[in-house]
């Protein structure tokens, strides 16, 4: 074969592998996203597209139940809600016990071939939910109000043994981390070769302070003191003790869960020398008047940011023998801007570390590129590469996948809460689930790229044995298109896994603060940067022991004209 | 190396092998008796609710007062079942367990139990209606009710303890009963299960 037409072949190998790498940039919607439908208030569609893209029992049957739980909470069907998350439980309690077959068939395709199984911070907030929903069907049923109640009570209670087990699993809040297992051993060895190690440091999902919180209010508002008091107390210690400082909380929150704590304490008895010695520490505690009874206003805001497909291509370099994965950014600006700085932020070979060992391996150009490519150095491992075929089988590059989370973007300066015309008092975030997600995709990026990394070599080198198998000439042109065949299958297969739950809110505020007993007109203001402001009143019953209102606010990412506010609670 | 060579041609086969049983999975019903136990959790289930229907009527009954009110009265205790509020993790049929309670009581033939309120409220509507439409020698008289003597009510706990795969979980379910003349608890009891579950991480 000629010179020329190994050039050409080459040359359409290379173009034909481009193409590829941008036709598998897609997140799981082709168009909006139901959280996206969602936002701009078309429920229906919202609803359509789920049903179309997810089914009762595929891999995504997680998903399918969770987001149209949410759709149907935001559309105050509670019922209907309530039975798409009792599904989702018992789909996430199946989950415990792995598929041996499904993780062997995973490692040959791909994460998005295997079941979700969702995230751990989805379980709090399935069960806080389905407490709301209970909570509504209470006030628009006063027959049954009781029961539903109760109902709402034994959601609180199935996440406190929820939340007991994971803060066995992770130590919690109540002391500084010392993990000397094996695994963190050697995480700690492989960590700076995939990620900056101060970057990882505190971000594990511990415990849930909001979920103990609202779990407080909801005991509170079925006169259960002691048990509210417990978890006001839960809610304050982890606030305290690390769970403001790492979603970025005002430090104010655990001073309310404080206020929570004395006023259950008070209403409960019998604590009248522990009340004395917190009161006398906390003086700045406000005490309510006996006129007055207690109002909690949740308000969640927007949609947690989105999962995305950012795409490096794996090829061998023989000269300074390691393994160079380079990031192929696609989309528009701002997500070609948020790929390449995930890349540079997590993956790119910009600590100290990673640039002495380019310094060592190559020239100095490497270490200026740094920040553009990952450098896998196989040193003695090289020859053995090469002998197994690897190295010929990246001849046309491979194609690895791993997520990316868009930069979390909230309109929002302020939310106030207006009682009779005047300002009352402030909504103050009490928990972020756009940073809890980014977090979550932190802690797993380095595992992620690894076990891409991994599942691409077997896959290429798969392709090349059965080549081999076949008896095809690797140096002629069918040898050349064969393989070429084979890494398109490859690169089809290589896709991350960007499923997640879209319409989670992106932040959760709170207000609780007393107001005289009977019927009240209360409005939540909200505060746009562009200095737009979102206006929401509902009438409110409020009653002696915890009265409580939850709505939604959707604010759009391009425009802020379009917005959405969902009630999806008011009760006494 | 042979050896491995050998592995790894092994390895698509039995790939291949395990996702075709699993695709032979089908779904099966048959019929089974309804008061064989089929515990596929720790959770709350229907034989629970009967057995500790059936073991906490049979200790109420074997109490003192029963034939104390035959002896004063001359006639079965009536008694009301209120309410039993469910304090577990779990979302139990309080409904069923109630009935189960109901149906022990009537088994029994030493006492009888009247309607809740709710239920009493949709006969007394009945009632009504038998006084404008229903002929005189038909009609059911207003007024006539069987009143309680006696209230039962009760609360149902639990608590869980976990640790890797393992799971104990723990039912408490206390039940009294209250002389609605003179406010005297006659009766309490008290029922406890335990439930054990263990999981495996990996299946096929």
């Amino acid at each position: 074969m000629s010179a020329s037409i190994k050039k050409v072949i080459l040359l359409f190998v290379v173009l034909v592998q481009l193409c590829l790498l941008s036709a598998c940039n897609l997140t799981p919607f082709q168009q909006l996203s139901p959280a996206q439908l969602v936002q701009q208030g078309n429920f229906v569609k919202a609803k359509q597209t789920i049903t179309n893209n997810y089914s009762k029992s595929g891999n995504e049957r997680l998903l399918y139940h969770l987001e149209l739980a949410s759709l149907f909470h935001l559309e105050k069907n509670f019922a209907q809600s309530n039975q798409h998350l009792s599904d989702a439980l018992t789909l996430i309690d199946s989950f415990y016990t792995q598929s041996i077959s499904q993780l062997v068939m995973t490692q040959f395709s791909g994460p998005t071939y295997a079941t979700f199984k969702g995230e751990a911070y989805y379980v709090p907030q399935i069960h806080i939910m389905k407490a709301l929903n209970f909570s509504a069907l209470a006030k628009s049923q006063p027959t049954k109000a009781d029961s539903y109640f109760d109902a709402a009570l034994i959601e609180m209670r199935q996440l406190d043994v929820f939340l007991a087990q994971l803060k066995d699993e992770t130590g919690g809040y109540n002391s500084v981390q010392t993990d000397d297992s094996l695994t963190a051993k050697i995480n700690r060895v492989l960590t700076p070769v995939f990620t900056p190690t101060d970057l990882l440091n505190n971000i594990d999902y511990k415990d849930d302070a909001f979920a103990h919180f609202l779990s407080g209010v909801l005991f509170e508002q079925s006169a259960e003191f002691d048990s509210a008091r417990l978890q006001y107390q839960r809610a304050m210690q982890i606030y305290e003790n690390g769970f403001e400082q790492q979603y970025k909380l005002p430090a104010e929150i655990s001073n309310k869960a404080l206020a929570g704590l004395l006023r259950v304490m008070q209403h409960a008895g019998g604590y009248e020398t522990e009340l004395l010695a917190l009161r006398k520490k906390h003086q700045d505690i406000v005490q309510n008047s006996n006129n007055l009874a207690n109002v909690t206003v949740i308000q969640n805001i927007g949609i947690a940011p989105q999962r995305k497909q950012l795409n490096l291509l794996l090829k061998a370099d023989t000269q300074a023998k390691a393994l160079v994965m380079t990031p192929i950014v696609f989309g528009n600006t701002k997500e070609r801007r948020a790929q390449m700085r995930w890349f540079s932020m997590l993956h790119a070979d910009t600590s100290l570390f990673d640039m002495i060992q380019n310094y060592m391996l190559g020239d100095i150009g490497d270490v200026a590129m740094g920040v553009v490519t990952k450098r896998i150095p196989l040193g003695p491992l090289w020859d053995d590469a090469v002998k197994l075929g690897i190295i010929d089988a990246l001849e046309f590059g491979s194609r690895i996948s791993v997520t990316y989370l868009e930069p979390i973007d909230t309109p929002i300066t302020k939310s106030e809460i207006w009682v009779a015309g005047k300002r009352h008092t402030q909504l103050l975030p009490y928990h972020s689930i756009s940073l809890l997600t980014l977090q979550d995709a932190l802690k797993k990026s380095h595992n992620e790229i690894q076990m891409a990394l991994v599942r691409e070599l077997s896959k290429a080198l798969s392709a090349k044995k059965l080549l081999k198998e076949a008896g095809v000439k690797q140096d002629n042109l069918l040898g050349r298109l064969a393989k070429l065949s084979t890494s398109v299958v490859n690169a089809v297969t290589a896709s991350a896994d960007t499923r997640q739950w879209q319409t989670l809110p992106s932040e959760i505020r709170l207000a609780q603060f007393s107001l005289p007993i009977g019927e009240q007109q209360i409005t939540i203001k909200t505060y746009l940067s562009s200095g737009r402001i979102i206006e929401h009143s509902e009438k409110l019953m409020v009653n002696k022991n915890m009265s409580l209102w939850h709505t939604h606010t959707f604010v759009t990412k391009n425009s802020e004209q379009a917005t959405l506010t969902k009630s999806t609670l008011n009760m006494e | 190396m042979k050896n491995n060579r050998t592995l790894i041609k092994f390895v698509p086969f039995a790939v291949l092998a395990t996702l075709s049983l699993s695709a032979c999975k089908s779904t099966k019903v048959e019929r089974i008796d309804a008061n064989q136990e089929v515990a596929l959790s720790d959770k709350w289930n229907g034989k629970d609710s009967q057995l500790v229907a059936e073991a906490m009527i049979s200790d109420m009954l074997s109490f003192p007062w029963v034939n104390d009110h035959l002896k004063n009265e001359g006639s079965r205790p009536a008694i009301i079942v209120q309410t039993v509020r469910n304090k577990s993790h779990q979302h139990i049929a309080v409904d069923t367990f109630l009935n189960d309670l109901k149906r022990a009581i009537l088994r029994s033939g030493q006492a009888d139990f009247v309607a809740n309120q709710e239920i009493r409220n949709e006969i007394r509507e009945e009632r009504k209606d038998q006084e404008l439409n229903a002929s005189l020698e038909t009609q059911n008289e207003m007024g006539q009710e069987q009143g309680a003597d006696y209230a039962l009510s009760g609360t149902i706990n639990s608590f869980v303890d976990q640790q890797g795969g393992k799971r104990v979980t723990f039912y408490q379910v206390d039940l009294r009963l209250i002389d609605m003349t003179s406010n005297r608890e006659v009766w309490n009891g008290q029922k406890k299960i335990q439930k054990l579950q263990e999981r495996s991480g990996y299946g096929f």
